[in-house]
Formats: structure tokens, sequence, C-alpha cells
């Protein structure tokens, strides 16, 4: 019941025009390494994207509060995008398949979640949630969301820095909501992101498209 | 006709005659509010034989083609490249770029 509570919250947030991290759907013939690293997970992703509407790759995540990892094979599919002069907006499912490894278990897991985002060339929002299901391992829910502006507007090619703010949500860690002002610098394929946690925890993330 | 009349007459057709230069296609785009935006539309334009550079341009929310001499890229497909690379297109414009200099 608990999760079925904070799933229904999360699609209700869902609602507001919110985003993903980073476009998790590239170009057609388009690959991508991305890294995070927050307060609550070290990740890594390598996709490749054969049509503009689906990625395909491999997902490592290592799960600092319950201390496991998962390995897994992603799918990100571009439910729908909406291409407006001035801004974008998406929609985004994310699943995976693929196996986690606990203390003392190891245990077929799964996930998905949706994500969306709207953006401008000044102004960004995004949501996403996922729920996590890895058997005797662990299973949990997490939602976040995230706004920014650019104090300064570039072209293609310039460095472009964004000012952002992300509220986490884990219902089940011991830090239930976790807010991270943070910057992102972005140039050409190349996406960086550095923040502090409310909790004193780093944030690193980093993109590379090719 | 002598040698030299036809010698002549060649020199004379190729001095007068323009150059065949490709043609610059202007296509206005939708969605296109970042650099992964426009990197993709690069890819995808530079896969295309008949594409001698692109150029894209996110004030103008707009992408220039150049296009190779004696090739062209109907709007059918102009759009279709657009469309498959997730964006959509606005406008398309053309601009022929013949040139009035003689081709030596």
């Amino acid at each position: 019941m608990k999760r079925l509570i904070c799933l229904g919250i999360g699609l209700l947030v869902y609602a507001i025009p919110v985003e993903t991290y980073a476009r998790p759907v590239s170009y057609p013939g388009g690959w991508t390494v991305s890294q995070t690293n927050n307060g609550e997970a070290n990740t890594l992703l390598l996709h490749y994207s054969p049509t503009a509407r689906y990625s395909l790759g491999y997902k490592f995540e290592y799960w600092r509060d319950g201390d496991f990892t998962v390995n897994a094979l992603q799918m990100n599919n571009l439910l729908k995008r909406w291409n407006n002069e001035e801004s974008q907006a998406n929609l985004y499912l994310k699943s995976g398949i693929g196996i986690a490894h606990g203390d003392h278990e190891t245990s077929p897991a799964a996930y998905t979640g949706l994500a969306t985002d709207w953006e401008d060339r000044r102004f960004f929002a995004s949501y996403e949630n996922r729920y996590t299901e890895a058997g005797d391992v662990d299973d949990f829910f997490t939602q976040s969301a995230r706004v920014g502006v650019a104090p300064y507007i570039g072209n293609y090619g310039d460095i472009h820095t964004w000012l952002m703010l992300e509220v986490s949500h884990a219902p089940e860690n011991d830090e239930k909501i976790t807010i991270t002002p943070l910057v992102r610098f972005f140039k050409g394929v190349q996406l960086l992101e550095a923040g502090m946690t409310n909790h004193g925890e780093v944030l690193l993330n980093a993109i590379y498209r090719f | 006709m002598k040698p030299l009349h036809i010698l002549i007459a060649l020199f004379t057709i190729t001095i007068t005659t323009p150059a065949l230069a490709g043609q610059t296609i202007t296509v206005g785009v939708n969605g296109m509010v970042c650099d992964f935006c426009a990197r993709a539309l690069e890819k995808v334009f530079a896969k295309q034989d008949a594409v001698e550079s692109i150029s894209v341009n996110l004030d103008e929310k707009t992408v220039l083609v150049n296009v190779k001499d004696a090739e062209t890229i109907s709007d059918e497909d102009v759009t279709k490249l657009i469309n498959d690379s997730g964006y959509d297109v606005r406008s398309i414009t053309r601009t022929e770029e013949d040139s009035d200099e003689p081709a030596l």
C-alpha cells in the first residue's frame, strides 16, 4: 500500500512539467556514456540509440543505503516529444532488467519509471520516478525533480552554464528528502554537473555523446 | 574548323558560363534548444552524400545545409531527416548559389 501511495504521488507530481536528468535517447546511431554520483547511488550507463525514439544499453548501479549493486540491460523509450519554436518537452519510459547483488543475496532485478522534462534556452524543469524490485535484495521507490536557469544564453559550441536545484525523495531511506543545489556545464557533446546535497554529500555527474 | 578556332570557342564558352555551385537550404527547426540537438542534426545530415556542410544556429533555430554541386535534397527528404533526428520542420528556404564569376 505504501508503495502504491508513493507511486500515486509520483504520478500526480508527474503532471507538473518537470524533467529527466538528461536526455536518455540520442540521435540515430548515437552512443552515450553517462556517470552519476550522488548521495543515493553511483551509476554508469552506456547506451546506443538505433533511432531517436529509443535506446538500449548496459547500466551498473551501486546503491549506498542498501549496499547492493545492480547490473542491468536498460531500455529508454521516448513516448512523446513536444517540439516548439522556443522549447522542447519530453516524456520517457525508462526500464531495466538484470541482477542485483547484496551482501549475502543475489536476485533478479527489474525497474521502471517515467521521466519528463521541459526546457527552453533559459529555463529547465524535470521530474522522474522509478520503482525497483530486486527480490530478497531490496525494493524501493524514488523520485526527483529539478528546476534550472541559465544565467546567460550561449550559442552552439559555447560553454553553457545552468544553475539548478534538485529535490529527491527516497521514502525508504534514512534521509528521505535530499536537496541538491548544483551547477551544470554543457559544451557540445559533453555535460558535467557538480553539487552538494543538504546532507553534505557530493553530486558529480558526467555525460559524453559520440 | 581549324584547331585554333576550336580552342578559342572552348575558351570563350568556359569564361562566359557561370559555375554550377551548390544550393543552400535554410531549415527552421522546432525543438532545437541545446547543443545535443545541434549535434544530432549535424551527425544525421553529415551522413548524406549530397551534403557538403551543415551549420546550426541555436539563436535563430535554423540549420543551414550546403548541398554539393550538381546534387539536390528534396523538401521531403529534409523533413524526414529532421523528423528522424527527433525534431520538427518549421520552414524550408532554398537559395541558389550559381556564381556570376567565370569558371576557369
